[in-house]
């Protein structure tokens, strides 16, 4: 995702509460320190589809805004 | 005053602390650069003396470690080799082991960070193995013996600090392992009938090599009743025949699991009298290492296996632990009894091996040979 928004695409990473920081720190390493996260509850593994459904309901509006914002 | 001199005195250099054991050890623990057992404070002096075998620049680059790509260099592993214990002596194996783990093929981004509780095992083979007394007999895995505790702590510092392997950021494993602490061993070549792992590797006799694999702790097979070899292989195949274990989890087109079966030298003996090769054990592990289908739970075989086997894949459809008989490592190490190990690995690695070399690339025989000029 870094190597994409250096190349001017648009592009964020999904990931789950713990493995924010991590998130943070590999952005930073890889020269974006400002890649936009979407942010879901944990776990992604092991769900049935409606907990996957509901991670995609709290990824839903942030995708949007995110994508309000380079529209802007 | 050398170069290395001049930049030891560079404030930016060093961390000023009052020359109290207890004290430095605080700092190092609140900063997160220890793995929570007490350190050697890398003092200027310490660090240069622990060059004292290291023939290459101070500062030259061995390789970048993930996940924060840190650029590991003889005097930032020194730093950590003194903070681990580590002789001077220990240094080569450690770059070598360096240079291992940066081969894009360990993928060791994947093995810092990821969730499982994997870490890189050093195994050394050659005579310098021998010349450092990193054991290769009774206990090899445990405790007793400063080289393996030593090199193997180091390792760990410097995935810490030079890699930014910190638990909960570049380091995110569930449970962790003991092993994650140290995990260094020696092959015992005086006692394996077979051809050592580093000859295996491409290697010829003689050379010192170390090899890093991306493995889980040891699984036990106990087998004190097998007098036949095939009676040993059997017990071993049913020890690594796990449903849990990632290298049968690794599904992906195009990767190729690589777990290490560690023989007892007295089990190696038992399988090589009847005649078993390396070739012959990884054929038969490779067909009697498996687990039927319907083992795993209905969510893995419909997320899993059904890309692979199909949907309609019937319920005693026998699923291999490693996708090739040529994946499967074989070493032989430990002293007097009837035990053997598994080791599954974290599946999306290849082991890598490196001979301890000089700067020019020609292979040390000796420690004596990378003396620093």
């Amino acid at each position: 995702m870094c190597e994409m928004r250096k190349r001017g695409v648009s592009a964020a990473v999904i990931c789950s509460e713990p493995f924010v920081k991590l998130a943070r720190a590999q952005a930073r390493v890889f020269g974006v320190p400002d890649l936009a996260l979407i942010v879901i509850p944990h776990p992604l593994g092991g769900l049935n589809i409606e907990g996957v459904a509901s991670r995609a309901e709290t990824a839903n509006p942030q995708l949007q805004a995110l994508i309000r914002q380079i529209a802007r | 005053m050398s170069p290395l001199e001049e930049w030891i005195r560079q404030p930016a250099s060093t961390v000023r602390c009052e020359n109290d054991l207890k004290k430095v050890n605080r700092l190092f623990q609140d900063r997160g650069w220890s793995d929570g057992l007490p350190i050697i404070p890398p003092t200027p002096e310490r660090v240069r003396d622990m060059l004292a075998y290291c023939d290459r620049p101070w500062d030259s680059s061995i390789g970048k470690v993930a996940p924060r790509y840190g650029e590991a260099t003889p005097i930032r592993l020194a730093v950590n080799a003194v903070m681990a214990g580590c002789e001077p002596e220990y240094l080569p194996v450690l770059m070598a082991a360096v240079e291992a783990m940066c081969d894009p093929a360990f993928n060791l981004y994947a093995l810092q960070a990821t969730t499982h509780p994997c870490a890189p095992l050093l195994i050394v083979n050659g005579p310098i193995a021998r010349e450092l007394e990193i054991n290769a007999g009774v206990n090899a895995f445990g405790q007793g013996r400063q080289a393996n505790a030593t090199i193997g702590r180091a390792v760990r510092l410097m995935l810490m600090n030079i890699g930014g392997g910190y638990p909960g950021t570049g380091d995110m494993a569930t449970l962790g392992a003991p092993s994650k602490f140290s995990f260094c061993v020696a092959e015992n070549e005086a006692e394996s009938p077979w051809p050592s792992l580093s000859v295996e590797r491409g290697f010829d006799e003689g050379i010192s090599t170390v090899t890093v694999v991306g493995a889980e702790p040891p699984h036990n097979v106990n087998d004190h009743a097998s007098s036949s070899g095939i009676g040993i292989l059997k017990m071993i195949a049913g020890t690594m025949r796990t449903t849990g274990n990632n290298d049968i989890y690794n599904y992906q087109e195009g990767t190729y699991p690589q777990p290490l079966v560690v023989f007892g030298p007295e089990h190696a003996k038992s399988v090589s009298d009847d005649g078993y090769g390396k070739e012959a054990i990884r054929q038969y592990l490779f067909e009697h290492a498996r687990v039927p289908l319907g083992e795993f739970s209905r969510e893995n075989i419909d997320n899993r296996f059904s890309r692979r086997y199909g949907a309609d894949a019937p319920a005693d459809l026998q699923i291999p632990v490693f996708k090739r008989p040529q994946d499967l490592l074989i070493a032989v190490v430990g002293g007097p009894g009837k035990h053997s190990a598994v080791f599954p690995t974290f599946g999306a690695t290849q082991a890598i091996t490196r001979a301890i070399s000089r700067e020019d690339g020609r292979p040390a025989l000796s420690i004596a040979d990378l003396k620093a000029r």
